[in-house]
């Protein structure tokens, strides 16, 4: 009987190590290996999905963003600049745009770029309103005309001065060719084929990787690699070894891999690594009708007890840079002078004890009216980064009498966590380009957000909304900067959230590129600017 | 010499290995459980308190076998994981036991349509995979000791009362439980007096090898981040913080992960010799 468990064990133990394994083994025999001059070969976690250009999840934006091309390009330093549409005029009261196509614009299946194309395209994209209701690019545009071959014109039911910068966006709206539409003529029911102008065109896809090869059509300037393979690779330790043995050349994005993982292959001289400029912030995001973080002075000491040096030092193996205000400076109107939280314990007692929360001896947790200071934080069961930090904070806010309750969750009961506003502090990343600021603002607004949790127990709660609707409407630059100015110092005052560093992305690759790039958009893949050596 | 040796030595011997596999596993079970009670005094440091300073260090003097990615003492934590482990699987134990010896002899001795949906309950749960089942219950309950003892023990114990009932049935044929009906025995006095009795000892003795599976199933969750939540430690949730350090510092997963094999090795052995010991035909 005993014999025989052991045995079981022994034969599970070895199958586990082969199957292990085959995964990888099996690829590399097959595809043969990435040493290829012409071929970037990538993991990446998810595979790509059907690479609709109007939909969101299980399509991968990265893929997305390399076979579809947007009107307009968003780019490094926030500005606009010329897409398929080579250039653009607004009206004066910004309800109007005009744009004028690129010509000779040829879809991968040999079609022209047309202006009926465009229309089309976005009509689809507007006739599927309920999918896009929070995005206010999709729901402020009234209509849209062909005036002529090449000519553009949508006319918006408001002005909206973000709407280019949201044009940009790797999704809903860039450009698929006719033959690509069903037959029912609504992407909603999937596509075709996967037809766009982008530089690249999608070969073959199954169930283990996804080959795009160079649109020699390109109208722009086209990539200098011929070929991207990616291998779907599904847990980091996997990617890793991938690389090491040369099956993929390239690990992009702080998705693939967490940042303890990146300094090790970082201290390994074989790898090449390289980090972004900051991309989005790291923030908790305080519930201001919960529990103790509804007031002000323990917002206030929080903030003060916030240790970032040391977060970022440890738990984020010091690859993020430390932020203070929401928004890192680069953005657009995000260059404010704001008022900084720096950590000191002693204040954060003192704020404490002056507010009357009393320290109880015996248990070592304040207290104040019978309410115990009590912290209520939730996250998602699979990400351990959070989960370190928390854990970390766990231990240091303890000293000055906070007391932490960590529920870990399944993704979806998560989330349902975060609509419900059942927690006092949340991890909520920014946006990113090309959203921040204004996007990341409006979405406070809307009801069972979380950034809508951290405004309405405010005093401040009547004075942002108000703001924050009227910055959007704005048609007057001098207006918008002073607006933004006066939201983010009254949020910084009103402490309703922590940033705690300016999240970055990083790449590791084998040495075989000579040139390697990010893009603003933190979900995009620059692969048509990369050169092998 | 050998030819001569009749067949009772030989069982003899065989006997007395098992005896020796019976004193070992039970020496190992008790030092678990010494672990276990005296954890708070065995534990050289805090498990929860983080010392960022002390990251990912070696073995030394101060923390025997090294710190996490936090700077808490792995051995601390190692104690406290046992301590949980334990105190979950006997909390799981004692909670199917009794519902499982209720339904098993409701069903079993009421019989009849009674025994149909009691039956038919337990044959659904039965087809559901016991993991997915409680990982399930967990997702939608949340993470935490409490959630986690309710959803192994909805699951464990359906396979127990099934057992229980066809025990009972065949035990209500039995002479005596017949005589004692007919002298007009109450039937409450009749389960509790000439069933129980040979019920519990049997279902205690399957409940205590299947020990190991109950830890190992606490460890998956954890594990998955399911389980136990932080700052208590236990070995699943450890294993899975050590993950990103597999390349630099892969002690930090293999010290749990060993744990917990011996621990599971211990308790099937343990269980099994304990058979072995007090039921000696069966082999």
């Amino acid at each position: 009987m005993l014999k025989k468990e052991y045995l079981f064990l022994v034969i599970m133990c070895v199958s586990l190590l082969l199957g292990a394994c085959s995964d990888v083994t099996s690829s590399k025999s097959k595809e043969g290996n990435g040493t290829d001059k012409n071929t970037l070969t990538m993991s990446w976690p998810l595979d790509i999905g059907e690479a609709n250009p109007h939909l969101y999840s299980p399509n991968e934006m990265f893929a997305q963003a390399m076979l579809y091309d947007p009107l307009v390009v968003y780019g490094t330093d926030g500005t606009i600049s010329s897409g398929l549409a080579e250039k653009w005029d607004v009206t004066e009261d910004g309800k109007e745009y005009t744009f004028y196509l690129r010509e000779g614009v040829l879809y991968s299946d040999g079609s022209k770029l047309t202006a009926e194309n465009v229309k089309r395209n976005f009509e689809t994209v507007i006739g599927n309103s309920l999918a896009h209701s929070w995005l206010e690019v999709v729901t402020i545009i009234d209509k849209v005309e062909a005036l002529d071959e090449l000519t553009v014109k949508v006319s918006l039911k408001e002005p909206y001065y973000p709407f280019l910068q949201e044009l940009a966006l790797i999704r809903p709206l860039r450009m698929l060719g006719d033959a690509g539409f069903p037959d029912s003529g609504n992407t909603v029911d999937g596509i075709k084929e996967p037809i766009g102008t982008g530089p690249w065109i999608l070969k073959e896809a199954d169930e283990n990787h996804a080959v795009f090869i160079r649109n020699e059509n390109y109208w722009g300037e086209k990539p200098p690699i011929e070929k991207v393979e990616v291998k779907y690779i599904a847990d980091s330790q996997m990617r890793m070894m991938a690389l090491e043995k040369g099956e993929i050349d390239l690990i992009f994005g702080s998705a693939q891999l967490m940042p303890s993982e990146f300094t090790t292959l970082q201290q390994n001289d074989k790898y090449v690594t390289k980090i972004s400029d900051p991309l989005s912030t790291r923030i908790l995001s305080l519930n201001t009708t919960y529990g103790v973080t509804k007031h002000k002075e323990v917002r206030l000491a929080l903030q003060h007890a916030l240790d970032r040096q040391t977060i970022i030092e440890h738990v984020l193996s010091g690859l993020e840079q430390e932020a203070h205000s929401l928004f890192a400076p680069g953005f657009p109107y995000s260059d404010i002078e704001i008022e900084k939280y720096n950590y000191d314990l002693k204040k954060a007692q003192q704020i404490l004890d002056e507010a009357g929360w009393a320290m109880d001896e015996k248990t070592g947790i304040r207290s104040k009216d019978g309410e115990k200071l009590e912290l209520l934080i939730a996250y998602n069961s699979s990400d351990q980064v959070h989960k370190a930090i928390y854990e970390y904070l766990q231990g240091a806010w303890k000293e000055i009498g906070v007391e932490v309750e960590l529920v870990a969750e399944e993704n979806q009961v998560y989330y349902a966590r975060t609509k419900s506003g059942e927690y006092n502090i949340v991890m909520n990343d920014t946006w990113g380009a090309p959203y921040d600021p204004h996007m990341y603002l409006r979405t406070m607004l809307g009801e069972q957000q979380i950034g809508n949790y951290s405004l309405s127990g405010t005093d401040a709660s009547g004075k942002l909304t108000e703001e924050i609707t009227r910055v959007i409407r704005s048609t007057n630059e001098a207006e918008r900067s002073s607006l933004y100015e006066s939201i983010i110092q009254t949020i910084q005052q009103e402490a309703i959230f922590m940033p705690i560093s300016y999240r970055q992305n990083y790449l590791v690759a084998n040495d075989v590129f000579k040139t390697m790039t990010f893009s603003p958009q933190q979900f995009e893949v620059p692969t048509n600017l990369y050169e092998m050596k | 010499m050998r030819i001569n040796r009749s067949e009772n030595s030989i069982e003899g011997e065989f006997v007395v290995r098992k005896k020796w596999a019976f004193y070992c596993s039970t020496f190992l079970v008790c030092l678990l459980f010494f672990m276990a009670v005296f954890g708070p005094w065995l534990m050289p440091n805090d498990p929860h308190v983080p010392n960022m300073a002390a990251k990912l260090q070696g073995f030394s003097a101060q923390y025997p076998l090294g710190t996490d990615h936090l700077g808490r003492c792995v051995l601390s934590r190692l104690i406290e994981g046992a301590r949980v482990s334990l105190f979950v699987a006997f909390i799981v134990l004692a909670a199917t036991l009794s519902i499982s010896m209720i339904v098993g002899l409701t069903a079993g001795y009421a019989g009849g349509w009674i025994d149909l949906v009691l039956m038919r309950i337990c044959d659904i749960l039965l087809a559901i995979p016991n993991f997915i089942f409680a990982l399930v219950i967990v997702g939608a309950l949340g993470a935490g000791m409490k959630n986690l003892v309710i959803a192994i023990v909805v699951v464990v114990w359906v396979g127990f009362a099934r057992v229980i009932r066809n025990m009972v049935i065949s035990l209500k044929e039995t002479n005596y439980v017949v005589y004692a009906k007919i002298c007009g025995v109450p039937t409450w006095k009749i389960i509790l007096r000439h069933i129980v009795p040979f019920v519990f000892p049997q279902m205690l003795l399957l409940k205590l090898i299947g020990l190991g599976s109950t830890i190992l199933m606490i460890s998956e969750l954890s594990f998955l981040g399911l389980g136990i939540t932080p700052p208590t430690a236990e070995w699943g949730m450890m294993i899975s913080e050590s993950k990103t350090y597999l390349m630099t510092k892969p002690e930090l997963m293999i010290i749990p992960g060993v744990m917990i094999s011996l621990t599971v090795l211990i308790f099937n052995a343990f269980g099994d010799s304990l058979r072995d010991v007090l039921d000696p035909k069966s082999t």
